[in-house]
This record gives structure tokens, sequence and C-alpha cells, in this order.
């Protein structure tokens, strides 16, 4: 456990586990609120000065949660003042009335003690953990002081904006813009840029939607949903599961969806490919696929059938592990079950360099069968925004930017999509200084240090930098590292701008008011805004009037809103039945893209080997558990409780033949850093395959709980990226296992 | 478990209800892992309520076992002798605690805090008794088993499975 010493003005994070309970016991200056309960943290911070203000009302607040991106509805209890209970909005399409564990414990954010209460300047050197604690006057105004120097000094490209998948993404990028900066990081090349860039690049949409209802057939290559659980669709996937649906997984580990699915393959990390292409093969060669959709619908079936006429099911076999009957198998019942059936999309597949062609593949495999807008299948429509017009707030154009993007889209990735970008060549160019040298990173909600693949490398690019500002709830270790923390309200106590899922309009709203000094982003983003000389682009009042000015051209008023929590309009009677169109250049589904054709990339899915392990050495593989959210949720006391550490998955045979037995401590080494963890010993993995849950191991001193529990898979990560799509090709690390 | 720690304030290292995992089980790649969730299964002769030396621990008529928080001496004997393991010491209020079955919430109509976010919809609850509740429907639909049916405990919770399906 971490203690905490802080008087007025500064604060310092330290640490000594082992003395922690000493110094509870003796009640020294060294304050501990772990295992407080929250009501009595709201105790805690009267007495000790800080802000806790009353309830907005007490009853049931309908809100969204935030405890990953799937953002469910979320009924919050109030009562006297504090939320005692968070249950899912029936209401709502992504919650059903049910949230799953992260959902339920976000209880644990909003009242964490580790929370940062106040804005913080550094005043120890970087990673000291010394902190002076200010007004967020005098923070808002040395945070604008030192971007506009950077500015004058750099030019606005020198300084790196930086945030993930949120509601208020669009004013954080307003900021950015406003600023005149073009280096956008989000961590869609750490998730998906593969998957994003395939389908737009084939149907010209980021993520097809999917049809469990009336589905027969899935196949999984990577998405895990009964553990990295996005709560509708896991429920759908029960659904379908219950109704007799067949589910065939590829993981080369036995997950928890493997488990459940009718068939489990231990696909060879990265040979994944080489099964697409043989199912593609099969089902071209053997005439299975829907001619009348192939004609009517696609373009470049030809060079498609070209490029796999020599990828046989033996073909593929020596390269993914899998028979040569079991994919003629599953090509067949596939096929048969189409189109009530569908390859997912997934989020990563093996995480290769090869996975854009996976993607594609899996893309044209949906194609050729015409498992498109049809029951049980792939469906022309994609997640949240759209469908509804909400108000805008006029705002002068945004200045030019002529600087090239670091991390070379589009210059030297021209199909990754601007709005995605490449996160781990932005650290890699500040490292470098080429094009040019970075100089300031604005980091919202978001943990860069855990994130990126070599955690050194991020840590030396820091030390590049001349200023760091991170906004965020809790000290996490970026936030540790910053110039300057800005402390954020929770998603249960602040407003977000309006989101669109399906046919309703939704609001985020607060339950009780911001604990401690937080402010909600739409407040700070404006003063920062101002203060830049910038204030034009922030018209809004307060976060209620931005709200306000966005539902301006609907007939319900915020308060209506609150009380309900979603509008929904009244629909238009008989809605016609669409024609099928693709916002692709030929206007059909590219099996060839003539796009990857213009700029020189191979326009149909090819194979591309994978890189082999030497005999010694393993892939390393990371994922997901149904507790933890990435690197976000490790601290909160709930979840903690059900899941702190991340030991490393062996299989038997592996750790027999090194004398390892299950609970032992072992070294991870790969070529870039070296772990000490555990072994699980399981039959549940590939024998050349170690797996561990990723988003352990916190470096930050300002989290009690999670400081050092578990290993970072990032000490071990080698940055590889997809030449296309520029994924982070994370699994391509290879690493030695040996007894500690 | 996160939901009923949170509904019914269980301090954090403590649970009311549990998930087992079974397995892995096999050898690669012939494998089977299930789950086996779990909470105290309100006994039609519940051990616990035999061995309390203060009356504390009672059965309703609805068949709920409850514990009364003001009688309990907190001389852990229940949590001896319940074999379930379902029973834990609250160091805060210095008494026995377990699953109450959410009885404050279903008499408002609610199901129990686990059952109602069960995203795998694996929980259910409701009325033995009533030969039309969905529980009864389900147990005349599935296979099933109990735990440790053959202490003469009597316990509430019916595992149901499709035939094969059983760990």
């Amino acid at each position: 456990m971490t203690v905490k010493s802080e008087n007025e003005e500064t604060i310092q994070y330290s640490m000594s586990r082992r003395k922690f309970l000493g110094a509870v016991a003796a009640g020294a200056a060294g304050v501990s609120l772990a295992g407080l309960g929250f009501d009595r943290l709201q105790v805690y911070a009267e007495q000790h000065g800080d802000t806790v203000r009353t309830t907005v009302r007490d009853g049931d607040v309908y809100t969204l949660c935030e405890m990953c991106v799937w953002r469910c509805g979320v009924a919050a209890k109030v009562h006297n003042g504090e939320i005692v209970k968070l249950e899912g909005n029936p209401d709502h399409p992504h919650s059903r009335g049910k949230l799953c564990p992260r959902g339920q414990a976000g209880l644990g954010m909003t009242y964490d003690p580790d929370r940062v209460r106040t804005p913080l300047i550094r005043v120890g050197k970087r990673g000291e953990g010394k902190f002076r604690k200010v007004t967020w006057e005098e923070a808002l105004d040395y945070t604008a002081a030192r971007m506009q120097e950077i500015k004058e000094k750099y030019g606005p490209e020198a300084m790196i904006f930086s945030t993930t998948h949120n509601l208020i993404q669009q004013q954080f990028e307003n900021l950015m813009r406003a600023y005149g900066s073009p280096n956008y990081g989000t961590q869609r090349s750490l998730c998906f840029n593969a998957m994003i860039t395939a389908n737009s690049l084939t149907f010209g949409l980021d993520e097809p939607g999917r049809d469990y209802t009336n589905t027969d057939y899935i196949i999984y290559a990577g998405r895990n949903l009964m553990e990295a659980i996005s709560n509708s669709e896991t429920q759908d996937l029960v659904e379908a599961l219950a109704k007799g649906a067949k589910v065939v997984v590829l993981d080369p580990r036995f997950t928890k969806t493997a488990a459940r699915a009718t068939e489990w393959v231990p696909v060879r990390p990265g040979g994944d490919l080489a099964f697409f292409l043989a199912m593609l093969h099969e089902i071209i060669e053997n005439d299975w696929y829907d001619h009348e959709f192939v004609e009517n619908y696609t373009v470049g079936f030809d060079e498609l059938a070209q490029e796999v006429h020599n990828y046989t099911p033996e073909w593929a076999a020596q390269r993914c592990d899998v028979p040569a009957a079991q994919i003629r198998t599953i090509a067949r019942e596939f096929s048969l079950a189409a189109p009530r059936a569908f390859a997912h999309p997934n989020w990563r597949t093996s995480n290769f360099e090869n996975s854009f062609q996976t993607e594609r593949a899996i893309a044209v495999l949906n194609a050729i069968v015409g498992s498109w807008n049809t029951p049980g299948g792939l469906q022309n429509a994609t997640g949240e925004g759209g469908g509804i017009e909400l108000g805008s707030i006029p705002q002068p154009p945004y200045p030019r930017t002529r600087a090239m993007r670091l991390d070379g889209v589009p210059w030297k990735y021209p199909v990754v999509p601007l709005k995605l970008g490449i996160f781990q060549n932005i650290r890699d160019a500040v490292l470098t200084g080429k094009p040019y040298q970075a100089h300031g990173w604005f980091v919202y909600r978001q943990n860069p240090l855990s994130s990126i693949a070599e955690r050194r490398k991020t840590l030396a690019a820091f030390s590049k930098l001349d200023f760091i500002v991170t906004i965020d709830i809790l000290m996490n270790d970026t936030a540790y590292y910053s110039d300057v923390v800005l402390p954020e309200a929770t998603y249960l106590e602040r407003y977000d701008p309006l989101t669109v899922v399906e046919d309703r309009v939704f609001l985020r709203q607060p339950a009780i008011e911001p604990l401690f000094q937080s402010k909600p982003g739409l407040w700070i983003f404006r003063e920062i805004g101002k203060r830049l000389g910038l204030g034009d682009y922030f018209n809004y009042e307060s976060e209620e009037d931005y709200i306000t000015k966005q539902l301006s051209p609907l007939p319900i008023s915020l308060a209506e809103m609150k009380d309900a929590g979603y509008y929904e309009p009244e629909k238009d009677a008989g809605s016609e039945e669409q024609e099928l169109t693709f916002h692709t250049s030929s206007g059909k589904i590219e099996l060839s893209s003539s796009v990857l054709k213009r700029v020189g990339f191979d326009p149909v899915p090819h194979w591309e080997e994978p890189a082999r392990p030497a005999g010694n050495q393993f892939y390393l593989l990371t994922g997901k558990v149904a507790q933890h959210t990435q690197f976000a949720t490790q601290n909160n006391k709930y979840l903690h409780d059900l899941f702190s550490e991340n030991p490393a998955w062996m299989h038997t045979s592996a750790a027999t033949k090194r004398g390892i037995e299950n609970g032992d401590w072992i070294y991870v080494e790969s070529k870039v850093g070296k772990v000490k963890t555990q072994a699980l010993v399981t039959e549940g993995i590939r024998p050349d395959c170690i797996f561990m849950v990723a988003g352990f191991g916190h470096v930050s001193k300002g989290l009690h709980l999670a400081f050092r529990e578990g290993i970072s898979d990032s000490d071990l990560h080698v940055s590889y990226t997809d030449p296309i799509s520029g994924s982070q090709a994370l699994s391509q690390t290879f690493v030695k296992v040996y007894k500690a | 478990m996160v939901s009923c720690s949170i509904e019914n304030n269980v301090p954090v290292g403590h649970h009311r209800n549990w998930v087992h995992q079974i397995g892995i089980k096999g050898e690669f790649p012939t494998l089977g892992m299930s789950f086996e969730p779990g909470n105290c299964m309100h006994c039609d002769n519940p051990p616990c309520e035999r061995v309390c030396p203060v009356g504390a621990t009672y059965r309703r008529d609805d068949g709920i076992v409850m514990i009364d928080q003001d009688a309990c001496i907190g001389c852990k004997y229940c949590i001896e002798a319940c074999p379930y393991d379902a029973r834990y010491f609250n160091e805060e209020t210095g008494t026995t605690d377990k699953c109450t079955a959410c009885v404050h919430r279903v008499y408002k109509g609610e199901e129990p805090a686990c059952v109602a976010t069960c995203i795998g919809n694996a929980r259910h609850f409701g009325d033995l008794n009533d030969p039309k509740s969905e529980v009864s429907q389900l147990l005349a639909t599935n296979d099933y088993y109990r735990l440790y049916e053959e202490a003469g405990t009597g316990p509430a919770i019916y595992y149901i499975y499709k035939g094969g399906r059983k760990a």
C-alpha cells in the first residue's frame, strides 16, 4: 500500500508496502484511506477541508456508464447525496437492465480515495511524485502559458494531443484543431486499426453490425466476448448459443468464450490468415458462394478467385496448425448456413503485421457468401452516432495546419484514416526528433506510458518533452510523470455531450456534484481555450448550456431529458426498404480494393508469412478479463479484490520441460525487457504460447492498490507496426521463460 | 459478485456469493471448462440453524434463511457448520453474515442483485412452490443437480444443465 503524506501546499507520493500497516496503526501524518467506505470518505473530506457538495437529487438518476467504451445505460441510485448502487438501465440497448462487474464497480472509481483532489503542478523531478496543490486558476493559467510558449517557439505542431474513445472526444479535438496541431493520438492503433481500415476499404464502413437474433453460425478469431465483455453483444452471444447457433472460436488459448463455443480451434498466432484464405479457396473452388450477391454488389471477384486458387486447406494446415479436414468442414458449414452466418470482424485478430490481411480476408469471406444486411448476417450499421440531427454550436473555421503528422499518416501510411492515426509512431517520433521535434503532450483520459509497447521508450520520450499535461481522475502512470495534473469529474458527476444510440438520444448527467475540486471536461477545455485566446471555439456558458444547444432542434427540454435519461423521436411511418449502397470508390463491396491498388499495395487479401519464435521462445499473447478495462481499473477496490494480479499462463508440457510448477516464480524475457512473475500452468493454451492479462504493473505511487501489482506487458512488448493499417502487432513479441 | 457486495454493503475481501471455475479439464486440445455460481443454499434443513446457540439463524416461512443481526453473538459456529462455506464473519459488525436472497429487493418485486445483473442469464430466482414460476418451469424442462444433497441439508439452489453439459 502507498503512504501519502500531504500538507497544505505539497503532496509527496511515496511507497513502502511493508510499512503501511505500521503507519496506519500509529495514526501517523501519512493518511491511507484504502478500505474505508465511501460514506466515510466524505466525512474525511469534510474534516480535511476538501470540497464535497451535496447531491443533485435523490432517487434514480439515468446516465451512461464509462467503465469501458460500450457506454451502457445506468440507473444511479442516490441517497442523501451518496450514490449507493448502480444498476443497468432497462431502456438502454447496450445494458438491457444489466451491468458487467466493471459497471457495477463504478462506485469504486468515483469514491476511490486515490482521486486526484486538486489541480497539481509538479515540483520534484519527473517521476519523483512530488506536486504542489494549486488552484484551478493557477493550473489553467500555467497550462495555457506553457502551451502558448510551445506554439510561439516551435509552432502548434510541436504539441501532441491524445485521448481515448469517449463522448467528449469531439470537444477535445476542437481544442486541438483550434490550437492548430495535426498531431492526434488515439488508442486505435493499439487496438483495431486493422479491422477498421479493412472494413472501410471493403464495405465503406468502419465496423459492420451483427444480427445475433437470427444467426445460425458465427466464427470468431480474436473477439473474446465472455471475458472482454461488451454487455449487449455478450448477452446476444449467450442467447444465440442457447438457441443452438454454432459458434467457432479461433484462439491459441482456451478462453471462456472458447469454452462456451461449439468448437474451439487452437490456431497458430498469425496463422488465422491462412485459415480464412483457405476458407475462401474452398468456398470459391467448390462454387459455394452467392453468385447473385457477388455479381450485384461486389467488384474484383476474379482477382480474388485467382489469388486464393492455391490456398488449399492442406497448404493452410501447415501454416495455421488446423487440420485440412477441419477447415473444409467449417467452410462447408459456414457456406450452408450463410447468409444466416457471419465471420465476426473482431477487434483484433492475431495481432500480427499480417492482421490487416486477416481482416480483409474475413470481410470478403462474409461478402462472397452474401452475409450482408441479411437476417443473421453482418449488418450495414455501425455502433453509436448518426440518425438524429443534433444542434451544433457556431464557431469560427479552424486554422489550416501545414505541418506533416508525426505518426506518418498519410504521408507514409496512405490508407490509415486520420481519425485513427498511429499512436506508437508519435512516441517514436518524439524520440527520434523526426520529421521534427515535438515539445509538449496534452494527455486526456489516457495512459500512454502503460498502453504503448516498450514502456522504457515511452519514458525516454517523455524526458525529451518540455511540457506534459494530463487530465485524469486518478494519479495514473502518465499523470504521475506529468508536469500538470488536472482532476476530472467522473462519469457519475458530470455532463458530457449527447450521444445517439440506434433511434434514441441519450444523456450522461451527474448523479452527484463533482467530489473534491474535480471539474467536467467540457469546463476544462473551455477554460484552457479561453486562456489560449480561442474562446470563440467554445461558445457555451456551461455544460447544461452546451447540451441545451445540442437539443435545440428536438422538441424536448434538458429538464425532461434529465428525468428520462433519453429522448426517442417519433418514427416516420412506413420507411421503405433501402437500396444497398456502399461508401467505397466503386460504390460496391471491394473484394479487390481500388484504393489499395492505387497506393501500391496488393489489392486482394494474400498470404504474408508471420514471424515464428525460435525453438526456445514463445509467442507472447495478451488479452482481457471481465473484471478490468485496459489500464484504468486495477486500483478499483471491488475489482482489485476479484482480480489483482496477472500470472503468466504456460502449457503443462512447456513448464515441465523447464522444471516449472504452477505458482513458481519465473522470468519472462523479450528482447526489450524482462519481468518476474508467477507461472499459471495449464492445459488451456498452445504449448508455444505465453499469455498474460494486460493492464497491470502500474508504476505510479499514487495508486494505493494497483502500484506494482502484477506485471506490465508494455515492459515486454516490442514495437512492431503493420505497414498498411498502422496497427501495433503485439503478438509478434517472442519471449524466453525460465525459473527465477 | 460486485453487484451483491455493493447492494448488501459487504466489506471488501468477503463475498456473499461466488463463481467456481470447474476445469480446465482434459488434455490440450480436448478441453472443457464450466462455471458453478453459488451463495447460501437457503436449505430446508439448515445445519447453521441447528448449531446457533442463541437462535439468531432462522428459516422464514418463505424459505429464506436469515440471521438476526441483533441476536448474533459472533461465535462463528455456523460458519463451521455450513458445508457450502456460504458464511463469513463481518469484522465491521462483529457478526456473521451471508446471502439474504436480497429479501429487501424481492419483496419490492425486484430480482436479487446477482440475478438482475447476470449478463450470462445463468441465475434465476423465484417461487418453487408455484408450478408456473420461471424457476419451476426451468426445473421441469432441464436436468439439474444440487450440492451435497446427500448431507440432508435440502438446498434450495438447483443447478440446471442440458444433458451432457454437467462438468
